[in-house]
């Protein structure tokens, strides 16, 4: 199966799991903001398990990959900005009751707001770039 | 036997399982880490043409990359839960938002593009988003990505707290 293909194919079976899980209702992620329920805490936290553990096995066969490839991986470094970018993004979390991943399952569901979550999301993305380009300092 | 794979909510576990298995999969299948929000850049600038600097690095070399197919394939999965599930497809509701809140459409459509405006910029600096930093870099015990995640859920909770006492109401309606 080529690269794009299996990443195409994960992203579908993803996007179908965040939206049976709830992941994609804006009161769900609120309420788990405002700990009214915790459904979704539990999903993440589940899911960070199972990773784990998923990690800990690959670890345990010698961490290769299909076909006898060694496994790299990198952990995230932190950039001067990153605490007050975490901060940013968490109130953007709140407000929208949305994250990069579950914008993508509203929008598939059909949710026209989301669409403007999304614009909202790009137009970051692109002041990231245009901020970064002006004062390289805040990577 | 439908109501339960195709209508109600999963369990929260279900989810988890499936999610989870993500991170270890793209590892051994792809040798890649799971993460959504890196590929908002491809599509800036597949969309905007754009000649940042930031844009031009050995990461986003090729602008239609798997991440874009990742996103598209997230889109389309869930296109299907919603058909399955049934209902309008194109709908202005937002669960509880729209339901307490009588806005003009505009003003919900401008809230959610500031809320999206945070979440881009917001992921970017911070390196990553919930797929990447608080599943993936969780996972694997990263010590920025439990900073990061802190920190996420710190001011996600201020942000709904805010709302919830100024916009949406004291108690769960």
């Amino acid at each position: 199966m080529s690269r794009k293909l299996f990443f195409l194919a994960s992203g579908f079976y993803f996007g179908f799991v965040l939206s049976r899980v709830g992941a994609s209702n804006y009161q769900v992620i609120f309420r788990m903001f405002t700990a009214e329920d915790l459904h979704l805490a539990w999903v993440i936290l589940s899911a960070i398990i199972v990773a784990n553990l998923g990690m800990r096995y690959l670890k345990m066969k010698g961490n290769l990959g299909r076909g006898g490839k060694p496994i790299e991986i990198k952990e995230k470094k932190l950039g001067r900005l990153s605490i007050i970018g975490a901060a940013i993004f968490g109130i953007g979390w709140g407000m929208a009751g949305a994250c990069p991943g579950t914008v993508l399952a509203q929008i598939g569901e059909g949710k026209i707001l989301a669409l403007f979550t999304f614009s909202g999301m790009l137009f970051g993305t692109y002041l990231y770039g245009y901020l970064l380009a002006r004062w390289p300092k805040i990577n | 036997m439908y109501q339960a794979l195709f209508v109600d909510t999963w369990p929260w576990w279900v989810g988890g399982i499936l999610i989870g298995l993500l991170v270890p999969g793209f590892y051994y299948f792809q040798n890649t880490a799971l993460g959504v929000s890196t590929g908002y850049g491809n599509l800036v600038k597949i969309i905007s043409r754009s000649k940042l600097p930031w844009l031009q690095g050995e990461k986003f070399a090729d602008a239609w990359g798997w991440r874009v197919f990742f996103i598209g394939g997230m889109v389309l999965g869930a296109f299907v839960a919603g058909r399955l599930k049934g209902g309008t497809f194109l709908t202005r509701e937002m669960s509880l938002f729209t339901e307490v809140l009588n806005w003009p459409f505009l003003g919900s459509a401008l809230y959610f593009f500031s809320g999206g405006l945070f979440l881009g910029l917001g992921a970017r600096l911070a390196g990553g988003c919930t797929s990447g930093h608080s599943i993936h870099g969780l996972a694997n015990l990263h010590k920025s990505s439990i900073i990061v995640t802190v920190v996420f859920l710190i001011f996600g909770a201020i942000a709904a707290a805010f709302l919830r006492t100024f916009l949406l109401g004291g108690g769960a309606p």
